[in-house]
């Protein structure tokens, strides 16, 4: 007896942290199950997250699936739904539906050096892939993260991205001159061409507003980098998060389902209307 | 009669000179009963606007999306655009003229007169034919409709299938144009409300009966609210599935949003979502009948835009559509205004 | 299984199928919709094809998922609102309607499937009825891998001999409700065998409206995305849905709560059915919306039934009902679009 896709899990909200303040909030929350079940995800997945009485939203996973105690979630405040989690307190009860989606072919990934690059809310998605890929560091070659944001305050994970500094290259950049920063200044695409990473087995994720994603790629594609060698996640406006309500979809891809994560290779081939 | 030739004439001279970006107007269809609406950009194209009872639709709406589009692009074409409308679209025309929602230059009205006529409706020529259907339609010079159908041919006179409107309309020619094609003909209409006697003279209970079974049949598509041309608002209060938000909308707002009417077809939205809208038409309804026609589950919404009407007529004096230099009806009062309609 | 059975004897069939809800066409002012039949006499099979599809049963235009409500504790609960448990039958189904079934089976039965749907499509048996006359002249199943009496998605086919019907079981389920008429049917002889043979070649030719080369059409599609041939066609459209709501194939919808009581909360999560043909059916909660414009959301409604479908389920999205042309307020044609597709260069 299979079970009712529609029907969410109750979580227990246990942390809430407040990433960024001020008229675009982010606010990163970790959840957990309140009746055991065998949920699992992989990286790069998404869940629906459910407050009832005010609707869903569909929310990418950014802890890592080695992290069994909790799943954890950055959302940026933009609708009714948000807004309801963001008036949420330590202890409150969500539903979680999921997981949804395919997820970054880190297998794959073996050997090479990955390069993450992320603007704004857009380091959520890659948190998942980067915390996991960075537990089996061996596996893999050279981890690069090129990450940034319009100010200072509007980085998340600040603590976790200096904690991370210790273990390898993390390039951070705001788009304006702010007092105090002595980092990159520019936007994120500007930060890529000005680190130049190798395209030498190499691949790169990116994650982020869609102009800065179109402008990453170019330059990504500038320094060499191949087409399958660039991978992004797509978002659209999702209700079932299954592929039956034919809302998300791109060309006969439904992002719930045959998304979020597509290389750039694969990308380019649909239609573009996302 | 209406001169056709001379009103493509007028298409073709208009589109040629530029005055106007394209011309909406009737052809014929292909393969339904009615005519179906064209867009004419080519002056050499204008041969195929036609004029006939046939020509059902209230080619208004187009105007409105037209404008609704321009004030979206980055450069917008503010052309005017030329129109074919009938007695009852041109007082569209004027509702939109006098709520400053497009300017008189901004639409040329080749204006077309119904005369002693109007326009059919395909439900009655159905019930004569008595299930027989229709493969050719023409028009004699007797005001007779010869309808073939596989069975042979049936002549029926216009006047036994006209729409219900057109047999209370007080607009058979255009009230506002530019140019006019057929002739000015006075029609006298003893009873203009009289298709609302029947549920009139009904108890409450009867016709509250009479809506909760017809409104149950309602399947919230809103085809009737995107039919009628005075249907603009970007949000609609009866809807919850449309926000017109802009980057700029901040979360706060977006989730202060009420959902006046569930997105449910139970009986308790649907008939909320008809009040709202009719009462939202009170004063402006032109009673062009395209709701009703559009409905696929033949809900006589008519009646309830017909009811305002009759009350805008009996309380205030008040006709719809008919001079677009008088105030609108809900934004003005006068001191003879009865109290009673505040009760 | 094979049974003749006169139209006099026709309710008595219903009368013992008391263990059913039994749904046929029903008239409703001046169109006809699947109803439950409350009196079998008054089940007429006589009809032209209804304003919606059987579709609606299987997948309503509002389905309650869940129930929840806040209980004393202010901790939230969950119950899930499956449909009641009672075998349905639908009388007078339509090929294309039935064949329809078949095509929303795909996205519905797919994994994960939607235990909604298939519960309801488990418990139904469908009594389909063959187009003596095409219902519409709109029509066009044949031009679709179908006919006015096929026999796809139904459980027993009906065809209509001048005073019987010859009925002929396709599933087990339809030959279990056969036998709920072993009383009054009988077996139908040589002659009725031929009469049906000619009443379907007949209905075959009677359908006027074709669209020859489907196959072309959909790698045509293949490369018209960006085509000018959607602003041109889609000038007219008023997105008043009513071609994607009274078609039998589509299946979008909306998931929305509503809430009957604030505190304690209660309320409902439901169902709704949506169309892609809405302006904001993919607008973002950003306000960015993929699909701005009548001519995209045109374009989006024929790729997605004669291509993207066909390569994701290897079936056309459609069946010829021809109801989008009938009900279409501004005669939007759909087979003079395709045929148009079919001469692009």
């Amino acid at each position: 007896m299979s079970e009712n896709i529609y029907i969410p899990k109750l979580a227990k909200i246990i942390e809430i942290k407040e990433e960024v303040t001020g008229s675009r909030p982010i606010k990163t929350f970790r959840t957990q199950f309140i009746d055991k079940n065998d949920f699992s995800h992989r990286p790069g997945q998404c869940a629906m997250l459910s407050v009832l009485g005010k609707g869903e939203s569909m929310i990418s996973i950014s802890s890592s699936p080695l992290e069994k105690d909790y799943l954890q979630f950055s959302i940026l405040k933009m609708g009714k739904v948000t807004t309801a989690l963001h008036e949420m307190q330590e202890g409150d009860i969500i539903g979680i539906r999921g997981p949804y989606g395919n997820s970054f072919p880190i297998e794959k990934w073996k050997g090479k050096n990955i390069i993450f690059i992320g603007g704004g809310i857009g380091l959520a998605p890659i948190w998942s892939v980067l915390q996991t890929v960075r537990e089996k560091k061996d596996d893999y070659g050279k981890l690069t993260v090129i990450y940034g944001s319009r100010t200072s305050k509007d980085l998340v994970f600040k603590k976790e991205l200096k904690e991370l500094r210790n273990e390898m290259e993390v390039f951070l950049s705001v788009d304006c001159e702010e007092e105090g920063w002595d980092e990159f200044v520019g936007f994120v695409p500007q930060n890529v061409t000005d680190k130049k990473p190798s395209p030498e087995n190499s691949v790169s994720i990116t994650c982020g507003p869609p102009i800065m994603i179109k402008f990453v790629i170019e330059a990504l594609q500038d320094l060499g980098f191949k087409d399958e060698q660039i991978y992004t996640t797509v978002e659209n406006k999702m209700k079932c998060g299954i592929g039956k309500c034919g809302r998300c979809n791109i060309g006969k891809h439904y992002v719930c389902k045959d998304g979020p994560v597509y290389s750039w290779a694969k990308l380019k081939t649909l239609p573009q209307e996302y | 009669m209406v001169d056709i030739e001379k009103l493509r004439k007028e298409a073709k001279k208009i589109l040629k000179e530029g005055k106007v970006k394209y011309i909406i107007g009737y052809t014929k269809s292909s393969q339904n009963f009615s005519a179906s609406p064209v867009f004419i950009t080519k002056p050499e194209d204008t041969s195929r606007l036609i004029w006939n009872p046939t020509c059902v639709q209230n080619l208004v709406k187009f105007i409105v999306d037209d404008k609704q589009k321009q004030c979206k692009e980055k450069e917008p074409d503010e052309r005017p655009i030329g129109i074919m409308v009938k007695g009852c679209d041109s007082r569209a025309i004027n509702v939109l003229i006098q709520e400053k929602f497009i300017d008189r230059e901004d639409v040329y009205l080749l204006g077309v007169s119904c005369e002693e006529l109007g326009v059919l409706d395909e439900k009655k020529i159905a019930k004569k034919l008595k299930g027989g259907k229709i493969e050719k339609v023409d028009f004699d010079k007797k005001k007779n409709i010869i309808i073939s159908t596989k069975d042979g041919e049936v002549k029926i006179p216009i006047k036994e299938v006209l729409a219900e409107r057109c047999l209370e309309c007080r607009a058979n020619f255009p009230v506002i144009y530019d140019t006019l094609y057929g002739e000015k003909v006075e029609r006298e209409v003893k009873e203009p409300f009289k298709s609302l006697n029947q549920i009139e003279s009904q108890s409450f209970k009867k016709r509250w009966n009479f809506w909760a079974e017809q409104l149950d049949r309602c399947i919230r598509c809103y085809a009737c609210r995107s039919i009628c041309p005075m249907c603009y608002c970007d949000e609609c209060v009866a809807d919850s599935i449309n926000y017109a938000v802009t980057p700029e909308t901040t979360a706060e707002e977006k989730a202060q949003k009420i959902q006046w009417i569930e997105r449910s077809p139970d009986l308790s939205e649907n008939i909320g979502y008809h009040l709202i809208r009719a009462i939202h038409l009170a004063g402006r309804c032109i009673d062009c009948g395209e709701c009703e026609r559009a409905c696929p589950v033949d809900i006589p919404l008519r009646l309830l835009n017909k009811k305002l009407e009759k009350a805008a007529h009996e309380l205030f004096d008040y006709d719809v559509g008919f001079d677009h230099e008088k105030p609108s009806l809900i934004s003005s009062f006068k001191d003879e205004d009865p109290e009673d309609f505040i009760r | 299984m094979e049974k003749i059975l006169t139209k006099k004897e026709f309710p008595t069939w219903i009368k013992n199928l008391e263990s059913y809800h039994v749904f046929g066409p029903v008239k409703k002012e001046t169109i006809w919709e699947y109803e439950k039949i409350k009196d079998p006499e008054k089940l007429d099979l006589n009809f032209p094809n209804t304003a919606l599809s059987p579709k609606k049963i299987f997948f309503p235009q509002r389905e309650v998922i869940l129930d929840f409500n806040k209980n004393n504790k202010g901790e939230p609960e969950i119950n899930e609102s499956l449909p009641e448990k009672k075998p349905v039958v639908i009388f007078g189904v339509r090929s294309c309607d039935a064949k329809a079934l078949t095509l929303t089976d795909h996205v519905f039965k797919e994994d994960p499937d939607d235990k909604y749907y298939l519960r309801r499509r488990n418990q139904t048996t469908i009594v389909g009825l063959t187009c003596n006359e095409p219902p519409s002249k709109n029509c066009f199943c044949t031009s679709l891998d179908g006919s006015p009496h096929s026999k796809e998605g139904m459980d027993i086919l009906m065809t209509e001999l001048e005073d019987k019907y010859y009925i002929e079981a396709i599933t087990d389920k339809g030959k279990e409700l056969i036998e709920k008429a072993k009383d009054v049917s009988k077996n139908p002889s040589e002659k009725d065998k031929d009469e049906l043979k000619k009443v379907h070649k007949a209905s075959e030719k009677k359908i006027k409206r074709q669209i020859k080369g489907l196959s072309k059409i959909t790698d045509k599609l293949k490369n018209m995305f960006d085509s000018s041939l959607w602003d041109e066609e889609s000038m007219s459209c008023l997105k008043c849905g009513i071609c994607t709501y009274l078609c039998p194939t589509c299946h979008c919808f909306d998931i929305s709560d509503e809430v009957t009581s604030s505190s304690p909360l209660k309320g409902q999560r439901v169902r709704t059915w949506d169309t892609c043909q809405f302006p904001y059916f993919t607008m973002h909660s950003s306000g960015h919306n993929p699909r701005p414009d009548k001519a995209s959301r045109l374009r989006q409604r024929i790729l997605h039934k004669f291509y993207y479908f066909v390569d994701n389920y290897g079936d056309y999205q459609c069946t010829g009902c021809g109801r989008c042309i009938s009900k279409c307020p501004v005669d939007i044609d759909i087979i003079e679009v395709l045929e148009k597709v079919k001469d692009y260069e």
